[in-house]
């Protein structure tokens, strides 16, 4: 062994053991591994700790859709290619009718849910999103609704002037299941800042949002978007500021990393590669020591980085999606259906099973009990070209000028 | 420790000292599930003979018949210019080769695959070793493939190449039954221990299939193994644009040593936006705690 190599071992030993002992690590043990263990060593101490967790072997998947209700959003996050300026002739909305659309190919496909989240509309009134979720209650009274992450919930607080805990308990009331946890990118003002998005969300703020979905009953994702301008303690201030939340709430369900995708974003640069994300994908296993499920991000990582997750910490494998725009728009463009996450699955050696949000186990592989058209390419919002105005738009009231004179003409 | 972890260390000192594999240990090595020990043995491997060091390099490509108006430029950033076939007539594929010379700035010109230069020979009735002297003569320095699962005489073939002065600038697989890869691996072995010329071993398969694709254990899993079982080759090499620098990069920390194929221009993206392919390969085998040196198809570091 080469005479630094055992220098280094000798100072991660120490942190080593703890990991072993189950000890929880401390921010800047947790950095010395982050930064020094060779790739392979965290791999298997980041497997050590999920192999405790899930003793039996399954690997976790959700049949669900990745839906975008609006590409308007006023946030203007420099970090995102997904969304449009209000009054851009790229922007739309999605009208019931089309999402109930979405939903019927999903249940056809065995889905149980969609993963709603879209841009900070200010056209779109919390009103639009009680109709929605009733609407689709209504139609799919067993159909979960995982919708709204965290800024967007203070959007509609600050677009209704109603406090973030009576939006919650509104949107609640008409139909929400769960709370994803995106936009958190990284918990760090600093970090915020510079990405343009301290505006939409404080880190203070993201997580007293979560806290009041937790304390309402409701369980949530948490996620981080890294590899933008921050640094590994940065990283690591996240990972223990969800921590100490979920100390305190217990409410999460899962952990979702991915790197920043920069293509066609106002950032740009370059994307974090393969390597960093499965490093980062194992700290956060070891740091995230009281969080159940890590999910794999094959949506921005392929299907084969995706499927090396098993090994570096991760216990599922996400969803199929069926649709995607978001990283779709910066630049990656990659599928998995469920026939694939399953073959993914059972290669790594583990039994592949599908969930709902709730980490609830549902049954094996829909396309082993009946025939399943297959998924190759994602589906997007909409078909390219199609500009159509959905007319129930019309009974809600727009905020911003371009919206209101777009309301008054179609009326 | 179970007895499977505990054998799985003895190797981790077998292979630190450079100590050959027992039979027994070769079995063990590809019943493993255990996919980091694995890695970590090919990563050992590996830094015994290239320490930090991974080599990478540009390749462009050209067809050997030109379309009408396409245009016939080398971009000076190749350290290879690869003529790729059909091979339909010597010596239209001699003047090919003379022009591309012509324009490769003094670098190594490689050309066709073993198997269809041999293949072209039954079918025409000339032996290989007079072709391979002709597009030797021409200017030819490489063979650019040998597909290991597409050669029918792979020692004669490969001696034919030897005999006529030029090299083979990578074996590779086309598209084996996951089935039949170990004992290409093993005939490999066999073939490199009677030739010993042999530099560049590319263990993923050249075809990739659209609605099952290889996966990244598999990928890494073969990788590592023809590290450790394949022993007497020194490079192991992933192909950069084939599997994506994803792949790419973690094979790295797998066994490879080498990244084949890296594009010889920037690559263009939609709204001017462009992407340095010398920066990325650059970037990721930093990320991945190696040092990149640029190398030309002779293996010349640049
Ligand atoms: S990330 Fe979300 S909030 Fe930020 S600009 Fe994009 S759509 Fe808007």
């Amino acid at each position: 062994m080469r005479d630094t190599d055992s220098l280094m071992s000798q100072h991660l030993a120490p942190i080593v053991e703890k990991v072993e002992a189950g000890d929880r690590l401390s921010a800047d043990a947790a950095l010395c591994l982050y930064r020094d263990a060779p790739t392979h060593q965290l791999g298997q101490l980041a497997d050590l700790v999920c192999r405790r967790k899930h003793q039996d072997g399954i690997v976790t998947y959700i049949v669900d859709r990745n839906v975008n209700y609006t590409n308007v959003c006023v946030a203007k996050c420099n970090f995102c290619a997904f969304y449009r300026p209000v009054g851009s002739s790229e922007g739309y909305v999605l009208g019931f009718d089309e999402i109930f659309r979405k939903i019927d190919e999903t249940i056809e496909l065995g889905g149980v849910q969609l993963l709603l989240q879209g841009g900070h509309n200010p056209d779109l009134p919390l009103r639009w999103f009680e109709d929605l979720f009733r609407a689709v209650k209504q139609r799919y009274p067993d159909f979960r609704l995982h919708a709204l992450s965290p800024p967007e919930v203070i959007h509609l607080s600050r677009l209704s002037q109603l406090s973030v805990p009576e939006v919650i308990d509104r949107l609640v009331r008409a139909g929400l299941d769960s709370i994803p946890g995106g936009g958190a990118e990284i918990l760090v003002d600093r970090v915020r800042t510079l990405l343009h998005c301290y505006g939409k969300a404080t880190s203070d703020e993201w997580l007293d949002v979560m806290r009041h979905a937790h304390r309402a009953g409701l369980r949530t994702t948490a996620t981080m978007m890294y590899g933008t301008v921050e640094t590994l303690e940065e990283r690591l201030e996240h990972l223990c500021r969800l921590r100490e939340l979920q100390d305190e709430t217990g409410g999460f369900t899962a952990f979702i990393t991915w790197s920043f995708q920069p293509a066609h974003t106002e950032r740009g640069g370059s994307e974090a590669t393969g390597v960093e994300y499965l490093r980062t994908l194992a700290i956060a296993r070891l740091v995230l020591d009281n969080f159940d499920n890590l999910q794999a991000s094959w949506v921005t990582q392929g299907g084969k980085v995706g499927q090396l997750s098993l090994a570096f910490g991760a216990n599922d494998m996400g969803s199929v999606m069926i649709e995607e725009n978001v990283v779709r728009a910066a630049g990656a463009a990659y599928c998995m259906d469920e026939v694939e996450i399953v073959r993914n699955i059972e290669n790594a050696g583990f039994i592949p099973m599908r969930r709902n949000m709730h980490y609830e186990i549902l049954g094996g592989p829909v396309f082993r009990a009946r025939e399943i058209p297959r998924v190759l390419e994602l589906a997007t919002a909409r078909a390219e070209g199609d500009t159509s105005v959905p007319p129930e738009l019309r009974q809600y009231p727009a905020k911003s000028w371009v919206g209101k004179a777009e309301r008054q003409r179609r009326s | 420790m179970s007895d499977a972890q505990g054998a799985m260390g003895d190797l981790t000192a077998k292979v630190a000292a450079g100590e050959p594999l027992s039979s027994q240990d070769r079995d063990l090595l590809v019943a493993t599930r255990d996919l980091l020990a694995l890695g970590m043995l090919a990563d050992e491997a590996r830094r015994r003979r290239h320490g930090d060091r991974v080599t990478f390099v540009r390749v462009a490509r050209m067809p050997c018949r030109p379309r009408q108006g396409e245009p016939s430029e080398v971009p000076p950033t190749a350290g290879e210019i690869r003529i790729d076939g059909p091979i339909e007539d010597v010596v239209q594929a001699a003047a090919r080769i003379r022009e591309v010379l012509a324009l490769s700035d003094g670098q190594p010109v490689s050309a066709f695959t073993l198997g269809e230069l041999d293949r072209w020979s039954s079918e025409n009735g000339i032996p290989l070793g007079d072709i391979l002297r002709q597009l030797r003569e021409a200017g030819l320095e490489l063979v650019a493939e040998a597909e290991l699962d597409r050669l029918e005489r792979s020692l004669e073939a490969c001696e034919a190449v030897a005999t006529s002065g030029l090299t083979i600038a990578r074996v590779t697989m086309k598209d084996p039954p996951p089935q039949g890869v170990l004992s290409l691996f093993a005939e490999l072995r066999s073939l490199q221990s009677a030739l010993g010329s042999l530099r560049a071993f590319a263990p993923l398969p050249r075809t990739l299939s659209a609605l099952a694709p290889s996966t990244g254990y598999d990928d890494v899993k073969q990788v590592a193994l023809a590290r450790l079982l394949v022993d007497n080759v020194p490079t192991i090499q992933v192909d950069w644009s084939l599997y994506g620098p994803k792949l790419a990069q973690v094979a790295l920390s797998f066994g490879a040593d080498d990244v084949d194929a890296v594009s010889p221009v920037n690559d263009a993206g939609a709204e001017g936006w462009r992407r340095s392919a010398l920066e990325e390969i650059r970037r990721n085998v930093a990320a991945a705690s190696l040092v990149p040196v640029e190398r030309n198809g002779r293996f010349e570091l640049l």
